[in-house]
């Protein structure tokens, strides 16, 4: 979750923050041939999505979502209720310059191939060739599908069809990216890197709307989040806000000694209730599991017919400096400032100073915590030189980490 | 621009990539090249130039033109169907551009297979008028691999005769007549004068008066082509009448030109024109029958005078621009059918709106008689009224609308090395592709544009 973001824009009086998409009374009903009522998909909603932010669209099947986002981008009209965007009717065409768009279908002509795809929809954006053709090259790199783009997208499995839909989608470097189902037929690696990319959008400034039914992908990245159920909104907030159980705390410390532990739970059954006091190993996440187990085995260079992990994000979607496209450590190091704000890694890591104890943290924040086989690589501690050593060496094996993630 | 080209360019890839492009050219050389060269032709100039030219052309547009039909009901419907469209529709592109994009496309495309086709044509054209007699080289050079414009008499107006002998005729017989009696005595008149106006019997002579000003300074010595077609009023196969041709003055012509003729085929003889053409610019061309039986002509086939106009090279070019303006209208009539109703709605009611336009005779039918669904042959009433009343002025309509398109035929104009002036092209690009290409255009671009693109995605939701 991008903590930054929420707590900037805490910050920030309501008024000054700038609304991208405001849905009022917003209705839908779809009708028969006969112009009966046959369904009323959304009934009713309002909401406001503000710039920076990262806006869920969370419910199951059926509940509105892509319908909502569909009215958001002109391809429906509402039947009661207005959506602007950018201030503007969402049919306006010049505002439509600004907004990128991942449907959840793979809606991509299948006898073009990929870069074809990327330049046939710069185009569209009126992109001047050579800059077309760079943001090309710098997506197709960035989703992994750089060693096969000359391949029709018919032949692509849906993995890679959601990936060159998701370049499309940043073509124009867009200032309101729109994805529906972003991660649907995503192995963990590409949903990790897309949900990577929605981080890294958002903390350029770039507003994100997420429609999804996975609640995983939803959490993950969120800021503020509303639960659609049969076409009407039950739940809109912060995510922080939403999950807090604000009755209950938990304190994580390295493995105490036995009297310690005893110490402190007498300490604990003292102040609350016997049963309400928890101790346990906090187990890793599975998602990160499978990512360090899959970049072991990359490590024995495996080629593949299909994609690639992302190796970085496309230089003209990246903050600041443009032309050292690697140092994304030093990025991440870096004073957070809203005109260069980190790039995609959990902002809580994210430390304002350049100093080693810092990359220390990001270290261990990105290498899992337990080593599953002896073979295991472990990351080296780093040594005491000077910052910039440091830097370079860690931003090395962040580099490889990536490309194993 | 950019937008606009990306589409053009997007359905040049989709129709290669899907190899329509391919089995199209094959069908074309087969059309233009192979066909011609199996089916044997009679060694005649009209022979050579029916097979080569005249079917060669005809079967090359009816590809065209299907495939066309086809690919402009695809193209968007499939689109919209599969949801590409959302795709492109979300960009800040206008819907007038991604429609015109695809027309665009299609027609480009088109321009590029109908004049390669052409030049196979115009190539075997060339190559294989070598087979033929030189005397019917001769013929083929002089009145095909020309372009001829064309002079006629102005069509007579009988209204005014009709009138006259119907009040004689009123006199005679000044009893109550119905509507529908006067109606068939009326016609019965004219058909009378048209009969007087078309026969001429043995002994006596038919004159035909023709506006040829400036033509006898332009030609001088060079030649006039007169193009008749007579008829017997009982056809015997193998009969061949005298043809006595005088121009100027009947009884002292300035030239006189005697050739064999056959009943029911147009024949043509060349003379020179500073010689026939008076000094005032007036054709006079007299048939004089000397033959044992009355001979007849057509109204409808009249009398040409043709002379040279342009190169054939020239012509060919005017007449497959015509050809692509119709397939330009194909393509926008199915552009506008596909931007409402999904793929196979749209082709079928592409194909039969187009059918229906082609076979608009009894449209035409209806229109002259005056009624729909009939009359009674006793009483002579119409048996529907009220759905005369309504139809007709549909019919008519739609006839006027055909009409703007089907004024033209440049295939037959190439054929008989008619010459399709700059005029002629400017009207067919006025009529075909601005008038009635802007109203498909508008039908499908105003709809295109209202229409909702994701409504089929409910399930989805």
């Amino acid at each position: 979750m991008t903590a930054g973001n929420v707590a900037a824009q805490s910050a920030a009086s309501p008024a000054a923050r700038e609304v991208v998409v405001s849905v009022r009374g917003l209705t839908k009903v779809f009708k028969d041939f006969w112009g009966r009522p046959k369904a009323r998909a959304v009934n009713g909603v309002d909401f406001d999505v503000y710039r920076g932010e990262v806006f869920g669209l969370l419910g199951p099947n059926g509940s509105g979502k892509s319908t909502t986002v569909k009215m958001m981008l002109g391809l429906l009209r509402p039947t009661a209720g207005q959506v602007l965007v950018f201030g503007h009717s969402p049919r306006h065409v010049a505002t439509k310059a600004r907004i990128g768009y991942l449907p959840e279908e793979s809606y991509l002509y299948r006898f073009l191939d990929s870069r074809e795809t990327l330049r046939f929809f710069g185009d569209l954006f009126e992109l001047p060739p050579r800059e077309r053709n760079q943001r090309t090259e710098q997506l197709l790199e960035m989703v992994g599908l750089a060693g096969v783009h000359s391949r029709a997208v018919g032949e692509f499995s849906k993995g890679m069809q959601r990936r060159i839909g998701l370049a499309q989608a940043l073509i124009n470097d867009p200032d309101l990216v729109i994805l529906d189902e972003p991660t649907a037929g995503l192995d963990p690696i590409g949903c990790r890197e897309v949900k990577d990319l929605i981080l890294a959008l958002a903390r350029r400034g770039k507003t994100v709307i997420l429609s999804s039914h996975l609640l995983a992908d939803v959490e993950d990245v969120c800021d503020r989040v509303v639960i659609y159920y049969g076409g009407k909104i039950q739940a809109m907030g912060a995510l922080k806000d939403l999950l807090t159980e604000r009755d209950t705390i938990r304190i994580t410390t390295p493995v105490l000694s036995r009297q310690t532990l005893e110490k402190v739970l007498e300490i604990l059954r003292s102040e609350a209730p016997a049963d309400q006091v928890q101790v346990d190993n906090p187990t890793q996440n599975l998602e990160r599991y499978f990512l360090e187990v899959v970049r072991r085995a990359r490590e024995q260079a495996q080629e593949t017919s299909g994609a690639t992990s992302a190796n970085r994000l496309a230089e003209y979607l990246q903050p600041g400096d443009q032309a050292a496209p690697d140092r994304r450590l030093e990025r991440f190091t870096r004073p957070d400032t809203a005109a260069t704000p980190p790039p995609a890694q959990p902002v809580s890591e994210a430390k304002p100073a350049p100093d080693t104890a810092k990359l220390d943290q990001l270290l261990k924040a990105q290498a899992p915590a337990p080593e599953p086989g002896p073979s295991s690589a472990t990351p080296a501690p780093p040594t005491p030189e000077p910052v910039r050593q440091d830097l370079r060496e860690a931003d090395e094996k962040l580099k490889n980490l990536l490309k194993g993630s | 621009m950019k937008a606009l080209l990306a589409m053009v360019r997007l359905t040049w890839k989709a129709a290669f990539r899907y190899r329509l492009i391919w089995a199209l050219s094959a069908l074309l050389v087969v059309a233009a090249v192979v066909l011609p060269g199996f089916i044997k032709h009679d060694e005649t100039a009209s022979g050579f130039t029916q097979i080569v030219l005249t079917y060669a052309l005809g079967s090359i547009f009816a590809l065209l033109g299907a495939a066309t039909l086809w690919l402009a009901c695809g193209t968007l419907a499939r689109d919209i169907e599969e949801g590409q469209m959302q795709m492109v529709a979300v960009k800040p592109v206008p819907r007038w551009k991604i429609w015109l994009g695809k027309w665009l496309g299609i027609v480009t495309l088109d321009a590029v297979l109908l004049f390669a086709s052409g030049l196979m044509v115009y190539g075997q054209l060339q190559w294989r008028s070598r087979e033929l007699p030189p005397e019917q080289r001769e013929r083929l050079r002089q009145e095909v691999l020309v372009a001829r414009a064309s002079l006629k008499e102005p069509s007579r107006d009988f209204r005014p005769l009709v009138a006259r002998a119907f009040a004689d005729w009123r006199k005679e017989h000044p009893g109550p007549l119905s509507p529908q009696d006067m109606a068939a005595v009326l016609k019965e008149i004219e058909e009378q004068f048209k009969a007087a106006e078309q026969i001429v019997r043995r002994d006596f002579a038919r004159q035909w008066k023709i506006d040829a000003r400036g033509l006898r300074e332009r030609l001088g010595d060079g030649p006039l082509h007169v193009r008749a077609k007579l008829y017997l009023p009982e056809f015997r196969p193998g009969v061949v009448v005298e043809g006595r041709w005088r121009f100027g003055s009947l009884e002292a012509p300035r030239l006189e030109h005697v050739m064999p003729m056959t009943p029911e085929a147009f024949q043509e003889f060349a003379v020179p024109a500073s010689q026939v053409i008076n000094e005032d610019g007036t054709l006079l061309i007299h048939f004089v029958n000397r033959n044992p039986t009355a001979v007849v002509f057509l109204l409808e086939d009249g009398l040409e005078v043709l002379y040279r106009e342009a190169s054939f090279e020239v012509n060919f070019v005017r007449g497959l621009l015509i050809l692509w303006m119709w397939l330009a209208l194909l393509a926008a009539l199915g552009l506008a059918a596909s931007a409402f109703l999904s793929f196979p709605v749209a082709a079928f009611f592409a194909l039969s709106l187009m059918v229906v336009l082609l076979f608009s005779g009894s449209m035409a039918s209806a229109v002259e008689e005056g009624t729909v669904m009939g009359r009674d042959h006793e009483t002579g009433k119409v048996d529907m009224p009220l759905v005369d009343r309504v139809m007709l002025p549909v019919f008519k309509g739609i006839l006027s609308v055909v009409q703007l398109a089907r004024s033209f035929s440049p295939i037959d104009a190439l054929s008989t090395g008619r010459s399709i002036t700059w005029g002629t092209l400017g009207r067919a690009f006025l009529q075909v592709m601005v008038v009635l290409g802007g109203a498909f255009a508008l039908l499908g671009i105003s709809t295109f544009t209202r229409r909702e693109l994701a409504s089929a995605q409910l399930a989805a939701t």
